[in-house]
């Protein structure tokens, strides 16, 4: 009886607490601090302080809720709590190497695949409930989008379940704790030549799914008012910004495991996790979000089926072929 | 102040409203108020696409009789607490175009205003102390 409390206990903790929850949830907020002040240094701005996101998040809380009348009122408000859970969920998922090992029963790779592609649907359901057009817009945008860099996704997390399964004799392995195991033994993927088209398929995924410019374009705040956020208000704009922080997090993560995992055991693994973590954040999302402004819907989804996809797909083909 | 009262000060978001402005006011706004000279994000602010995250609303121009229902539901839909700022001379007097037959009239007989910027346009520096200005009424209505 109290062997599977106690597991309950430390799966709750893993899913609310740490990596999970308010962990990520602190880490992505920093890391949204970051990306703002170097943003801002960029443009030879001051900037906002480090906790900008944070006070943000304080002052939503305390704003009113306003729900439109021809929103369906359910769906509106349950959009953003389903983000905001699938995102916590997900990085409670994802091992922190020499830190953390995530409960099998939790789930593996393709249970992230499924929980990745909550918050975008939650976006599309918040953007459809609440009756405005431009939500309408964003909604179509957004699922556009999603269409166009799943399959990237899709094929790169297929390379690096199969290099590790073939490696250790199977076919496919989809625990990340054995993806992290293998690379920690034999090195990490980032130093194989033949896995680099798979990371920069990865490379270029992960700011269209994070909602960053230049694919920033369901929520484009200067041509469709932001889209499927446009009616929110308070509390629930909140939760919103909570799931993109999370989001940042898990994503980021993801990267770092599939590709990278090398590190110390205890502490320092964690403080050489958080960091790397910073400088994918810093160098891919803000250097190139400053850089470049938006694509049109139509570029991206031309952009992603061509050069993403074709480099995700060569990757898979040299690691079947090289087996 | 409580802590959380302190701290949530500290993200006043911006919206524009253009009340048949000649946009001069607009582009001192858009540009000069935001641009690294004067760079108003280091107070926390952020300009916002949609009224619903508002917080501290600029309204420019003189309140034209086509636009006027349209300001007024616009202001409406943000959500409590907010602070409005007239910026130009336009929405506290009219300026230039106050006797023209297509203008309703000074902004404050439809809407409460709280700071008012003058100038046509105003200097980048008068925009960002009556930014300032509107924290400190924004502080005491959080």
């Amino acid at each position: 009886m109290s062997a599977p409390m106690s597991d309950l206990f430390s799966l709750l903790f893993a899913i609310l607490v740490f990596p999970g929850g308010l962990f990520a949830l602190c880490f992505g907020l920093v890391l949204k601090g970051l990306d703002r002040r170097l943003a801002a240094r960029l443009q030879r701005r001051v900037g906002p302080p480090l906790l900008q996101p944070l006070f943000d998040l304080v002052k939503l809380a305390r704003k009113r809720t306003l729900v439109p009348d021809i929103a369906c009122k359910p769906l509106f408000l349950a959009a953003p709590m389903a983000g905001c859970v699938s995102m916590a969920l997900a990085a409670a998922l994802i091992p922190i190497p020499g830190v953390y090992d995530p409960d099998p029963l939790l789930g593996d790779l393709l249970v992230v695949l499924y929980l990745l592609a909550v918050p975008a649907v939650a976006l599309m359901i918040a953007g459809s409930a609440s009756g405005s057009s431009y939500g309408a817009i964003g909604f179509s945008r957004e699922m556009a989008l999603m269409l166009a860099y799943e399959g990237p996704l899709l094929m790169v997390l297929a390379t690096v379940a199969v290099k590790t399964g073939l490696a250790q004799g199977g076919f496919v392995t989809f625990s990340l704790s054995e993806i992290v195991r293998y690379q920690q033994e034999h090195g990490a993927y980032l130093a194989d030549p033949w896995m680099w088209p798979a990371v920069l398929a990865f490379l270029a995924f992960f700011p269209a799914n994070l909602g960053i410019a230049p694919f920033d374009i369901p929520e484009a705040e200067s041509e469709v008012l932001e889209g499927p956020l446009l009616e929110y208000s308070g509390p629930p704009l909140g939760l919103f910004k909570v799931m993109s922080a999370l989001k940042a997090v898990v994503v980021l993560s993801l990267g770092v495991v599939l590709f990278f995992p090398t590190a110390p055991d205890g502490a320092a693994g964690l403080l050489v996790h958080l960091l790397k973590l910073a400088v994918l954040s810093l160098a891919g999302v803000t250097v190139l979000r400053t850089a470049i402004g938006r694509m049109r819907i139509d570029q991206a989804v031309l952009f992603y089926l061509k050069w993403p996809e074709a480099l995700a797909i060569a990757g898979l083909a040299a690691v079947l072929a090289l087996a | 102040m409580s802590f959380i009262a302190r701290i949530s000060q500290r993200s006043p978001w911006l919206y524009r409203i253009n009340a048949g402005s000649c946009n001069g006011c607009d582009v001192e706004l858009a540009t000069t108020a935001c641009i690294p000279r004067y760079d108003v994000e280091r107070l926390g602010c952020q300009y916002c696409g949609s009224p619903k995250h508002a917080d501290i609303v600029l309204i420019t121009g003189p309140l034209t009789l086509r636009v006027k229902d349209k300001v007024l539901r616009l202001y409406e839909e943000i959500p409590d607490p907010k602070v409005t700022v007239a910026v130009g001379i336009c929405p506290i007097s009219g300026g230039v175009f106050r006797n023209s037959y297509a203008v309703a009239g000074a902004i404050d007989r439809y809407l409460p205003v709280d700071v008012n910027v003058p100038g046509c346009p105003p200097r980048p520096q008068a925009i960002i102390e009556g930014i300032a200005k509107a924290i400190d009424v924004w502080r005491e209505r959080l």
